[in-house]
C-alpha cells in the first residue's frame, strides 16, 4: 500500500522499448503522411468545397449548392469531351498488348536485350511537356514523320496533315502516349514475369509445351494481377488525358479532352467552381470505372491466388449436379453397391 | 488497449499539424487586412531621396527573355543611387496563369506585373495605392486599367498600339504600292503576295495560342473609331458581334481572318506553327505579315539580319475613310500591400526609376507612359491615323467587362478563343462567319443578362 513509486523520469520513459518503438513508427510515418496530407488530401478537400461555390481565383465566393454539378451535366462540351477518351482507351489496349509482347520476348535471353529494354523505357523518362514539343515537330508538315514516310515511298501529297485533319489528329496524339508509356508497362511486366518460378518452364518444356502454351498456362496466370493493375491505370489515365493535347494542339481542332476543357474554364474564364465540380464528377467516373474493372477481375480472372468467381460458381454447380446425380443413382439403383 | 493508444497518439499528431497549417493560412489572411500608409504618392516621391533606405525586393516578371540581361543592368544602374536596395528578379514562363495563384497567397514578393484576373474592386486587397488618379494623370497616361475609386494601383511598364507587323521588302516585291486601308484591300494585297512571291502572306501563329489574342485587340477602338466602344459598345451593346455591313466593327476584324484562311492566304497547317521561328522568317521575308501588337517590332527586327525590312502598319479598317488605332497599356507594375513599409517605399522608388530613367519602353518598342514624351520611330508610319487612348468606365461598372467576358467564356483579350474558332471554322468550311457571330452574340447576351444588362 505504501510502496513508493519511482519518480517519473521522462528520459527513461522515452527510452523504454515500448515508447521508443512507437516513437520510431510515428516519426518515420510523419514525413510521408504530412506530405500526403498537405499535397493530396487538403487540396482535394478544398477542391470539393470549391465545387459548391460560384468563385474566381480572386474575389468573393458565393455558395450555390449543386448548381455547378447540374451545369456539368447539362453542358454539351463536358461529356462530348469524354468521348475522346475512347481514342485513348483503344490506344492503351494497343499499348498494353505491345508491352506484354515485348516483355514476354525480352524476359528470356535475347541478344542485346538490355539495350532494347533501355531504348523502350527511355521515353517514359522524358518529361511530358518535352514529349509534346517533340511530337509537335515530329508531325509538322514535311518534317520527321513525313520525311520517313517519303523514304518508304509515300508522296507528300498523299499524306494527311497529322494534327489539322480532324479524322486523324486524335489518333496522332494518342499515339504519342503509347510511345511514352509502353516502355513503363513493359518493365512492370518483365518484373512480374521474372518472378515466375523457373522450374515451371522446365516442367513445361519436358511436357513439350509450345511457346504460346507456356505463355497461356504459366506466364499469364502468374502475372494477371499486374496486367489488371496496368489496365486500371491505363483506363484511368485515358479518362484524364491532359498533357499531350494541351501541349501539342492546345485542345484545338476537336482534340480538347475533358481535362483541357476543365483547364480552359478554370484559367481562361475564371470559373473555378465549375471546373472543380467537373473534377469531382470525373473522380466519380474513374471510381466507377475502377470498380467495374475490379468486379471484372474478380468474376472472370480471380483475385491473386483465388480462382475466378465464375469458375468457382461453375464448379459448385457441377459439384451439386454431380451429387444430385449420385443421389438419384443411389435411389434408383437401390442396393447397387 | 495498446493499439488504441498508438492510434490516439497518431490522431493527436495529425490534428496538431492540421491546426498548425490552418492557423498559418488564417494568419496570412489577417496580414492582408492591415495596410501600411506610406504617406507619399508616386508623383510626390523623388529619385535621389531616401538614399540610405535598406530593402531586399523580389520582382515577379513575365519578361523571361531579359531577366538576365537588361534587367540586371537596370539593377546595377539603380544601385548606384540606392546601394542598400537589392532587387531579385524572378521570371515566370507561364506568367498569366501562375501569377493569379501566387497572388492569393499574399506572400509572393514585392513588385509584380498585375494580371488581368484581378478585378478593379479587388485591387486594394493586393496592391498599394500609388496616388490619386487626377493627380497622377497629369504626368502619366494609360492609368485607367488598374484604377478604382480615383485611386491608382498600377503604372504601365509601357504602352502598345495595335496594327500589323510586316516585311516591307516582300510587300514591294509583290507590287503593293500603297498600304491597305480596308479589309478588302488587305485581302487583295495578300493575294498579290501569294501570286508573286514565295512568302506566306499572313502567318497566324495559331499553335502558340496567346498570339491569337492580338485579333481581340483590334475589335474595339481600331475597328470602330470610338474610344469608349469596348465598354459602351461591346460590354453593354446589343449583339456587338453582328455584321454591321460597312466593313467595320468586331465582325469585320474576324471576317478578315476568316476570309484570309478560307482563301488559303495563311500558312498550310496552323496546328504546327512555330512562334520562335516565325520571328526570323518574317525578318528574312519568308513570311509577309503577322497580326501582333507593336511590342513585336523590336523582336522581329532583331531576329535575323534584315531588321530594316520590318515595318508596322495600322490595322486595315477605315471608319468613314479614317483609320484609328488604340493605345493601350502593357502589363502594369503593382506593389504588394503585404510588404513592409520600407520594401513598399523601395519598390515605389524602383518603379519610378524604371519609368523615368530606364528607357525600358524604347528598348521594347513601346509607347512611353509619361505625358508628352516623344513617340517612337515606328509610329511615323501612322501618319493620319488617330491614336485613341482608353477612356474611363462609368463608376459602378468597373468590373462589368471582366464579369461578362468570363461568364460568356469567349475569353476576349485572354485566350484568343474567338480567333482560334474562326481559323478552325474557315478550314472546315463550316460554320460560316455569320453563324459564328450569331453563336458569340447568343453567349454574350446571356452573360449580359446575368449581370443585368438588357436591351
Amino acid at each position: 500500500m505504501n510502496t513508493k513509486r519511482a519518480p517519473f523520469n521522462f528520459f527513461k520513459w522515452i527510452q523504454s522499448g515500448k515508447v521508443n518503438r512507437r516513437l520510431c513508427v510515428v516519426t518515420f510515418m510523419l514525413a510521408p503522411l504530412l506530405l500526403l496530407l498537405i499535397f493530396t488530401y487538403i487540396p482535394f478537400l478544398k477542391m470539393f468545397q470549391f465545387s459548391f461555390y460560384d468563385m474566381k481565383y480572386i474575389g468573393a465566393r458565393k455558395f450555390v449548392g449543386l448548381k455547378n454539378y447540374s451545369e456539368v451535366f447539362s453542358r454539351k462540351d463536358c461529356f462530348q469531351a469524354l468521348k475522346l477518351s475512347g481514342y485513348y482507351i483503344v490506344a492503351s489496349f494497343v499499348q498494353l498488348a505491345m508491352a506484354l509482347w515485348f516483355a514476354s520476348v525480352l524476359s528470356f535471353k535475347v541478344k542485346g536485350g538490355g539495350l532494347y529494354k533501355g531504348f523502350m523505357f527511355f521515353p517514359y523518362l522524358v518529361c511530358g511537356i518535352a514529349v509534346g514539343f517533340i511530337f509537335k515537330f515530329f508531325y509538322t508538315r514535311g518534317f520527321v514523320l513525313d520525311t520517313v514516310l517519303q523514304w518508304v515511298g509515300f508522296s507528300q501529297e498523299s499524306l494527311p496533315y497529322w494534327l489539322k485533319d480532324k479524322s486523324i489528329n486524335n489518333i496522332s496524339i494518342a499515339a504519342t502516349s503509347v510511345w511514352r508509356y509502353m516502355g513503363q508497362n513493359m518493365v512492370l511486366f518483365i518484373g512480374a514475369i521474372m518472378s515466375v518460378d523457373s522450374t515451371l518452364y522446365e516442367a513445361a518444356a519436358i511436357d513439350g509445351a509450345s511457346g504460346f502454351n507456356k505463355f497461356r498456362y504459366i506466364v499469364f496466370p502468374s502475372i494477371k494481377t499486374i496486367i489488371v493493375l496496368n489496365m486500371i491505370l491505363a483506363i484511368t489515365g485515358s479518362l484524364s488525358v491532359f498533357e499531350p493535347p494541351y501541349v501539342i494542339t492546345g485542345g484545338e481542332f476537336g482534340t480538347g479532352t475533358y481535362f483541357v476543357i476543365m483547364n480552359k474554364l478554370a484559367h481562361e474564364s475564371q470559373k473555378v467552381g465549375l471546373a472543380s465540380a467537373m473534377a469531382i464528377v470525373l473522380f466519380g467516373l474513374i471510381l466507377l470505372a475502377t470498380m467495374i474493372q475490379k468486379f471484372g477481375e474478380w468474376y472472370f480472372l480471380g483475385v491473386g491466388e483465388q480462382e475466378a468467381a465464375r469458375t468457382i460458381r461453375r464448379n459448385k454447380k457441377l459439384k451439386k449436379q454431380y451429387e444430385q446425380q449420385q443421389r438419384a443413382n443411389r435411389t434408383e439403383g437401390g442396393d447397387g453397391i | 488497449m495498446r493499439q488504441r493508444y498508438g492510434k490516439r497518439f497518431l490522431a493527436v499528431v495529425l490534428i496538431g499539424t492540421l491546426t498548425a497549417t490552418l492557423a498559418a493560412c488564417s494568419k496570412k489572411e489577417e496580414a492582408g487586412a492591415g495596410k501600411t500608409d506610406l504617406g507619399v504618392t508616386f508623383s510626390q516621391i523623388k529619385l535621389g531621396e531616401h538614399t540610405d533606405l535598406k530593402a531586399d525586393l523580389k520582382f515577379l516578371t513575365h519578361k523571361t527573355d531579359v531577366v538576365d540581361t537588361e534587367f540586371k543592368d537596370y539593377v546595377t544602374e539603380f544601385q548606384k543611387m540606392y546601394p542598400n536596395i537589392t532587387i531579385e528578379y524572378e521570371g515566370i514562363t507561364n506568367y498569366a496563369d501562375d501569377i493569379t495563384t501566387r497572388l492569393t497567397t499574399g506572400d509572393w514578393g514585392d513588385i509584380c506585373m498585375i494580371p488581368t484576373t484581378v478585378d478593379k474592386d479587388e485591387l486594394e486587397n493586393y496592391f498599394v495605392p500609388l496616388g490619386n488618379l487626377d493627380e497622377l494623370s497629369k504626368e502619366y497616361t494609360m492609368l485607367l486599367n488598374y484604377s478604382y475609386d480615383n485611386k491608382v494601383y498600377g503604372i504601365p511598364s509601357m504602352g502598345n498600339t495595335q496594327g500589323i507587323v510586316y516585311n516591307k521588302a516582300v510587300f514591294d516585291k509583290a507590287g503593293v504600292k500603297e498600304l491597305p486601308k480596308t479589309p478588302e484591300e488587305f485581302l487583295d494585297d495578300l493575294q498579290k503576295i501569294k501570286d508573286n512571291t514565295d512568302a506566306v502572306p499572313l502567318y497566324t501563329n495559331f499553335a502558340a495560342g496567346w498570339t491569337m489574342t492580338a485579333w481581340d485587340a483590334y475589335i474595339d477602338a481600331c475597328a470602330t473609331g470610338q474610344a469608349n466602344f469596348a465598354h459602351e459598345g461591346r460590354v453593354k451593346g446589343d449583339n456587338p458581334f453582328a455584321d454591321r455591313g460597312d466593313q467595320t466593327g468586331p465582325y469585320a476584324v474576324y471576317n478578315l481572318l476568316y476570309e484570309a484562311v478560307s482563301r488559303h492566304l495563311t500558312e498550310d497547317d496552323p496546328t504546327t506553327t512555330d512562334w520562335e521561328g516565325s520571328k526570323a522568317r518574317l525578318n528574312k521575308g519568308e513570311i509577309a505579315c503577322m497580326a501582333l501588337g507593336s511590342w513585336s517590332i523590336v523582336q522581329m527586327k532583331s531576329a535575323a539580319e534584315h531588321g530594316d525590312d520590318v515595318a508596322y502598319m495600322p490595322f486595315p479598317i477605315s471608319v468613314n475613310g479614317k483609320q484609328y488605332t488604340a493605345v493601350s497599356p502593357d502589363y502594369n507594375y503593382g506593389i504588394n500591400c503585404n510588404s513592409s513599409a520600407d520594401n513598399q517605399l523601395a519598390a515605389m522608388l524602383y518603379i519610378k526609376w524604371l519609368i523615368d530613367k530606364s528607357g525600358f519602353e524604347l528598348t521594347q518598342g513601346g509607347v512611353p507612359v509619361k505625358v508628352n514624351a516623344e513617340m517612337p520611330e515606328f509610329l511615323k508610319a501612322f501618319d493620319g491615323v488617330e491614336l485613341l487612348y482608353d477612356v474611363p468606365v462609368p463608376a459602378g461598372e468597373e468590373t462589368l467587362g471582366n464579369d461578362v467576358n468570363n461568364e460568356s467564356e469567349l475569353g476576349i483579350n485572354i485566350s484568343g478563343q474567338m480567333a482560334k474558332s474562326v481559323v478552325e471554322a474557315a478550314i472546315d468550311g463550316q460554320p460560316t462567319m455569320e453563324d459564328l457571330a450569331k453563336e458569340w452574340d447568343e453567349k454574350w447576351t446571356a452573360a449580359q443578362e446575368k449581370y443585368g444588362i438588357t436591351h
